[in-house]
């Protein structure tokens, strides 16, 4: 029963890390860049869910909003910060991203306030009793769910359509891409904005579930989303998934079982060294 | 090299002799005054700083010290020891404050403190509750309970309460150990069963497993340590998981915010602390309006321990006249003060004695619920032990 539960909760918090770590390895997939300041995009994304939503009263729209606003501020970020670095060796994007996220927490802070914001009517709060007797938020299931579809839908474009397989060709061999009419600055463009809607996404579930936003609400994120991306094996789509919820469950698992022991944050990373040391290569990639 | 430096420092002693002695008669006493205005922190420094301003305004309104304007000397600590160093070390130096005073946590408040107590400078703390501070030495002065007696008090409103089985959340910092340890001290003698003790971090805002265990623990109540932005999203997750287990708090959520987070998952929740809201004491029913007139926001004990601690110094400055150093800390010491936390005295380490308030959440607001009030149980540490 418990052990439900916590596979349950792990579940949960895997579809957050999942969305978050997304972008994360798009972007890396494509230009080889470790994007910190992506977790600066998911803040972003759940103060523009807050006010949409304070505002207009719709979650729906709140989300839409966020997923939209933060999509942009991620193509914001690569033409202003990433685009004249890409020359330069990838630690030289690597600083510019961590500087870009410090300088976002602080934004956030000078902008919003340091008290942080609620929504003054939090939706989704009704509670769910589910076979077995578990029971959640209706916003708990809806996070698991829309992960789901949403990674469902993404999926297929990429495998379907034109500018998915663009994409896809662009992040095995750009040149050969380019030379065949792909549009490189489209496809980052196209691939900022995806993984950073996605990471808006995340925040706006993120500050439903915690009821609250703060300037600092990436800063585990994007440490974690790291530790994600690497274990999924740098790059991989369906490693990083899968990673993703791998660790929410462990994390879940780990809370109580090893709290007295390793910090809930501390576990992504022992887990990660304990697999490097037998996969250098990560969980899933392929050699 | 001794002699050069020592050299050095007659020149400074010399400089620092001259610069007191041509002191114009317009001049400001400067009060230092230690704050997190940025990082996870900012927000209690907000209320803090505000505070400490409203405290000195008042000052100044009624003329000041003998003849001299009070200034706030502002830095922004983020609460690490790391920026509390250099603040500390500016302050005595550059802006040669005659007292200072702490509006941050106990890591950066302890680490100013052997600073100030070197320099003699007194130093006032208002709400960091490490044993450790006042221990740096005889310039130090607490003015709100240290963790392990608000422990204490959490254990002794338990059996209040008429409960046994507590389940401990223990926020893994220097201020949840405290208060766990308080705790875990009075259990025992107040016959209270602790079932089991969980720690987090100060980044968790997500419980859910938390939250599933303590569920099939089933305990009759919940003593959780932690701040309005992690206690906020605790005590929700909480009851939207269906535990219905009274929650006990302490001083750090003793915030709106923290009303405002949890929402109607707040209603009933018990936090031990030094404000009371209904309170029929005219120190704090003029601090209570005072503080709402200037910031358009209601008091929370941050600001009303700031508020506490910077007055504390003024009225020491009152008496020692304006002087700063050994006729200060004595002035302080001797005094007995009637402020909006309640009266308070200092004992020989410096430490106050004085009763827990216990407020809770009743109609969107932190209402009085009941006064603990046991001189043993709630004895501060002395020179003694």
């Amino acid at each position: 029963m418990l052990a439900f539960e916590l596979v349950a909760q792990g579940l949960i918090q895997g579809s957050i890390y999942a969305l978050v770590a997304l972008g994360l390895t798009l972007v890396y997939g494509l230009l080889r860049i470790l994007h910190v300041a992506h977790a600066a995009l998911f803040t972003l994304g759940g103060y523009v869910g807050v006010l949409v939503c304070n505002a207009s009263g719709s979650l729906a729209l709140g989300l839409i909003i966020a997923a939209m606003v933060a999509g942009l501020g991620g193509v914001i970020m690569f033409r202003l910060a990433y685009q004249p670095l890409l020359r330069q060796p990838p630690y030289v994007a690597l600083i510019a991203s961590i500087g870009l996220f410090i300088a976002s927490e602080e934004a956030f802070r000078i902008i919003f306030g340091a008290q942080g914001m609620s929504f003054t009517n939090p939706a989704l709060q009704q509670q769910v009793a589910i076979l077995g007797g578990l029971q959640f938020k209706l916003a708990e299931l809806l996070v698991m769910l829309s992960t789901a579809v949403i990674i469902g839908v993404l999926a297929w474009l990429q495998a379907r359509t034109r500018v998915g397989i663009a994409c896809q060709a662009t992040v095995s061999d750009p040149q050969m891409a380019e030379s065949f009419g792909i549009s490189l600055r489209r496809v980052r463009d196209i691939n900022f904005f995806v993984g950073s809607a996605l990471a808006g996404f995340a925040g706006v579930w993120v500050a439903l579930l915690n009821n609250l936003v703060e300037p600092t609400m990436g800063s585990v994120p994007s440490y974690k989303a790291l530790a994600i991306i690497v274990l999924g094996g740098l790059g991989s789509v369906p490693g990083t998934l899968a990673a993703a919820l791998l660790l929410g469950v462990i994390e879940s698992f780990g809370t109580i079982y090893l709290g007295a022991l390793l910090d809930r944050n501390a576990i992504a990373f022992a887990f990660l060294i304990a697999v490097l040391m037998v996969r250098p290569q990560g969980l899933f990639a392929r050699r | 090299m001794k002699s050069h430096s020592r050299r050095i420092s007659l020149v400074a002693m010399a400089a620092a002799v001259m610069a007191f002695s041509t002191t114009p008669t317009w001049a400001q006493l400067k009060l230092g005054f230690n704050v997190p205005l940025t990082g996870f922190a900012a927000a209690d420094g907000k209320s803090a700083l505000e505070g400490a301003k409203l405290a000195v305004e008042q000052a100044n309104a009624k003329g000041g010290v003998a003849g001299q304007k009070i200034e706030l000397v502002v830095y922004d600590d983020q609460a690490t020891p790391k920026e509390a160093v250099p603040s500390a070390t500016k302050m005595i130096e550059k802006d040669q404050v005659v007292a200072a005073v702490s509006g941050s946590y106990s890591g950066s408040t302890r680490a100013a403190a052997s600073i100030f107590q070197r320099a003699q400078v007194p130093y006032v703390v208002a709400y960091a509750i490490h044993p450790d501070i006042t221990l740096a030495g005889d310039y130090m002065f607490r003015v709100s309970a240290m963790g392990e007696v608000q422990g204490r008090g959490g254990a002794k409103l338990v059996q209040n309460l008429g409960k046994k089985n507590v389940v401990l959340v223990t926020l893994k910092n220097d201020f949840g150990q405290a208060l766990a340890a308080g705790f875990k001290e009075a259990a025992p003698k107040l016959g209270i069963n602790i079932i089991n003790e969980y720690e987090y971090g100060m980044p968790d805002r997500q419980f859910g497993p938390l939250v599933s265990k303590i569920k099939s623990d089933n305990p009759d109540v919940i003593y959780a340590s932690g701040y309005f932005f992690t206690a906020g999203p605790l005590v929700s997750q909480l009851r939207a998981a269906g535990v219905t287990a009274p929650i006990i708090g302490q001083e750090g959520y003793d915030s709106e915010k923290f009303i405002e987070i949890a929402g109607p998952a707040s209603e009933g929740t018990y936090v031990t602390t030094s404000l009371d809201r209904d309170s029929d004491a005219p120190a704090t029913k003029a601090f209570l309006a005072d503080y709402r007139k200037a910031t358009n926001s209601g008091a929370d004990m941050v600001a009303a321990a700031s508020f506490t601690a910077t007055a504390v110094a003024i009225e020491g400055l009152k008496k020692s006249g304006g002087k700063g150093g050994a006729a200060l800390r004595d002035a302080i010491a001797a005094g007995s003060y009637d402020m909006p936390i309640g009266k308070l005295a200092f004992n020989d380490l410096h430490e106050v004695k004085k009763d827990i308030q216990v407020q809770i959440v009743k109609d969107k607001a932190f209402r009085r619920h009941s006064v603990i009030s046991d001189p043993v149980l709630l004895a501060p540490p002395s020179k003694a032990k």
